[in-house]
């Protein structure tokens, strides 16, 4: 008897899902037929001289603020202007970047106004523009444009306007134990040379976004692209970026790279070159200050990319945006406070005491940030020099298929050839979403 | 209104209590209706509804009606049978293993003798053990630097960066987890067998072998069945161990992670409520065979 009932119930609840897939279409299944032109048409625009007489709290969501930069920041911010009636909370989301994407999209598509700022990834604005979750804020860059490092805008900018305020910048470095290597290689040829004799070296090469940066900075060094110069089509599948992955995968057969960076993000690739377990490694500048805490302190030394023989050189940007929810019910107080973070005095801050790279061109002449990053110079040029990953709506698409690609290249699944190939077809199908 | 119809007769009055009587039946089991309605079938038709649309990705609310597009597309991708070989290898794999393991398990703990309810309580430790946690956990008993697997053996393989290691190793952390929960579920079965049935085979001289294969399995069937298809079922759906412990790279992307990544972090809702809406039939259409052929027995056994 019982067996017979839960069949039944199977039989219904399958049976149901198929009558929903067949009728249907005739009613509502238009959708609601907007016409496309630009798809930001209409977003809200920010009043620069709304935040003069802001009053009232402001939310600023951020991941998990493990360095206390933030913390900081909102305390100075509350300080200052509290008295004046404008006050700032710090909403932590989760410390994993796909998390805290999530986090924001789900406030966003419930039009909600819990965050007024968001402290988001430079590969997420554009995506998040074409939803128009997003202020405007071309009227208050435009100006402040000057006081900028230019290669900043370039993630903020979306259909020729400015929907964010650079807040932080990232260029990768060399990290290398001058103990163990005496002199920085001049080119990657010769690192993974250099590398390969002494004791290896560690870069992120799990399957997430960060192996899509260190792919696109050999690929790109040597010559290689992900679109077409329009940004329309896949540029993916070139003998550059093939060479360029069979320079990785090599490193790991030769011992130039740890077999074990097919695993490693930016945490275990630090851990292990703080454990001497590998003397050079690729990292973000916030491995300086960390790495000066540990037991190699005084024992190594950061450098710029090397060039890629027959190619240049060439670094991704990386760093974070702030941008204003278009579901702000205080968008005047989220100017305010983002025109605080985005100070001289804040960017010093950060700069000298939590290691991130500052996004104006005064805070590197700064005498505090110069004592602190004893690169800051180069860090600077490294950051003027560097390139955006492609401005995209679909970019996390489009870095899956890179990254998936090339790990499974790295790991030893597939040819570097059918690797690039198989990407470039993902980015194609990536770039027809609807 | 049925006072005010009392004089017309019998027939009619009769006619309309038992009309009221199933009108009070409905209305008593509409509350919980209304309920399961909201709470199981609302979300399952609405994923369906949005698996026969698409949803831009690149222009805020614009959407389209798309039929049975999003399924074609969904069967079309090698990445969908990719996903749909490694859930059933997993699944295949994982609960013959926590079957087998469950089942001696449950065997230890029924036999009678000193600390016995300490080891109850012992083999349930990892069942208790959050997926999460125990993702983490294997994680980094398979480090490849520092893990212990890597030490104990002297090897250097990087086993969640190679494929079929990184399945291996998810299948090994879910078959650990879950075995105490299978042997659970056997040794409910193992209690309500009577001993006297034991007793009389001993007396007919059946060894030991004998009387598990002759008593204790067939008696254990609806028990083992029962636990088959919790599990099955639950491991068709993985998602927590791949998500930690590879985000699915070096073929271990299953069903649901792929719904996930496409629903969630790439935002296409047509398309990833399509993977979903497969993956639950797929589920369905498992414990379908399940009752339609193993459950017969079932039956048959409830009317031995």
């Amino acid at each position: 008897m019982k067996g017979h009932k839960l069949l039944w119930v199977v039989c219904l609840a399958v049976a149901m899902a198929f009558a929903v897939a067949a009728c249907g279409g005739d009613d509502e299944g238009g959708g609601s037929g907007a016409t496309e032109t630009t798809t930001t048409k209409g977003a809200k625009k920010i009043d620069p001289a709304s935040m003069d007489s802001a009053k009232g709290e402001v939310v600023y969501c951020t991941g998990k603020d493990t360095s206390g930069a933030q913390a900081q920041s909102v305390k100075d911010f509350n300080k200052e202007f509290g008295s004046q009636g404008v006050t700032a909370k710090l909403l932590e989301f989760p410390e994993a970047a796909d998390e805290q994407r999530n986090q924001f999209i789900q406030r966003q598509r419930a039009k909600s106004g819990d965050c007024d700022i968001f402290y988001a990834d430079v590969i997420w604005t554009a995506e998040f523009a074409s939803q128009k979750w997003l202020y405007d804020m071309t009227p208050y860059v435009q100006e402040r444009e000057k006081e900028f490092i230019p290669a900043t805008f370039e993630s903020v900018k979306y259909e020729g306007k400015f929907f964010g305020v650079p807040k932080q910048t990232d260029a990768a470095f060399i990290y290398r134990r001058t103990d163990k290597v005496k002199e920085a290689p001049a080119t990657w040829q010769e690192l993974y040379k250099v590398a390969a004799a002494n004791g290896g070296m560690a870069y992120q090469g799990a399957a997430y976004e960060g192996l899509t940066v260190d792919f696109l900075e050999i690929a790109f060094a040597a010559g290689g692209e992900v679109l077409s110069g329009d940004g329309k089509k896949s540029a993916f599948n070139s003998p550059e970026n093939v060479k360029a992955l069979e320079f990785m995968v090599n490193g790991i057969k030769d011992g130039a790279a740890d077999k074990a960076v097919t695993t490693y993000m930016e945490e275990q690739s630090r851990r292990a070159f703080e454990a001497g377990r590998v003397n050079i490694m690729r990292n973000w500048p916030y491995a300086y200050a960390l790495g000066n805490m540990s037991k190699i302190k005084g024992k190594f030394e950061v450098t710029p990319f090397p060039k890629f023989e027959g190619g240049g050189t060439a670094g991704i940007l990386g760093g974070h945006n702030l941008v204003v929810s278009a579901y702000s019910k205080n968008a005047g107080g989220a100017l305010k406070l983002i025109d605080f973070l985005t100070s001289e005095k804040i960017m010093a801050q950060d700069a000298a005491k939590f290691s991130l790279a500052p996004v104006l061109n005064a805070t590197y002449e700064d005498a505090a940030v110069k004592k602190a990053l004893p690169f800051s110079a180069e860090l600077k040029e490294a950051v003027a020099q560097a390139k955006s990953r492609p401005v995209s709506p679909v970019y996390t698409q489009m870095s899956q298929a890179i990254f998936k690609n090339v790990n499974a290249a790295l790991g030893g699944q597939m040819e570097p050839k059918a690797a690039i190939e198989k990407a470039d077809g993902e980015i194609a199908k990536a770039l027809e979403t609807f | 209104m049925e006072s005010a119809s009392l004089p017309a007769g019998t027939e009619p009055r009769r006619r309309s209590r038992g009309l009221s009587q199933g009108r009070l039946a409905a209305l008593m089991v509409s509350p919980s209706m209304v309920l399961i309605a909201l709470v199981a079938a609302y979300p399952i038709v609405y994923a369906v509804w949005l698996s026969l649309n698409e949803y831009s990705v690149r222009v805020a609310g614009l959407s389209r009606w798309a039929g049975l597009k999003n399924y074609r597309e969904a069967l079309s991708d090698y990445a969908f049978w990719d996903a749909f070989k490694t859930t059933f290898i997993f699944t295949g794999a994982s609960v013959f293993l926590e079957l087998m393991i469950g089942l001696a398990m449950a065997l230890a703990m029924h036999a009678a003798f000193r600390g016995q309810g300490v080891l109850r309580t012992v083999v349930l430790v990892p069942w208790a053990v959050l997926t999460v946690v125990t993702a983490i956990m294997w994680q980094s008993i398979f480090d490849p630097t520092l893990g212990l697997v890597n030490t104990l053996l002297g090897t250097d393989v990087v086993w969640l960066g190679s494929e079929p290691e990184a399945l291996i190793v998810m299948i090994i952390a879910d078959t650990w987890k879950t075995a105490p929960f299978m042997g659970l579920l056997i040794l409910a079965g193992l209690q309500v067998i009577p001993d006297d049935i034991y007793e009389a085979a001993k007396v007919d001289g059946a060894t030991a072998w004998q009387r598990f294969v002759r008593i204790t399995l067939p008696l254990l069937k609806p028990a083992i069945l029962v636990a088959l298809i919790f599990r099955t079922l639950d491991a068709l759906r993985i998602f927590d161990l791949p998500f930690v412990l590879t985000k699915g790279a070096n073929g271990t992307n299953t069903l649901s992670l792929i719904s996930y990544e496409t629903f969630q972090t790439n935002r296409i809702l047509g398309l990833g409520s399509a993977l979903a809406v497969i993956t639950f039939v797929v589920v369905m259409a498992v414990s379908f065979i399940y009752i339609r052929f193993v459950g017969g027995n079932i039956r048959g056994l409830a009317e031995d």
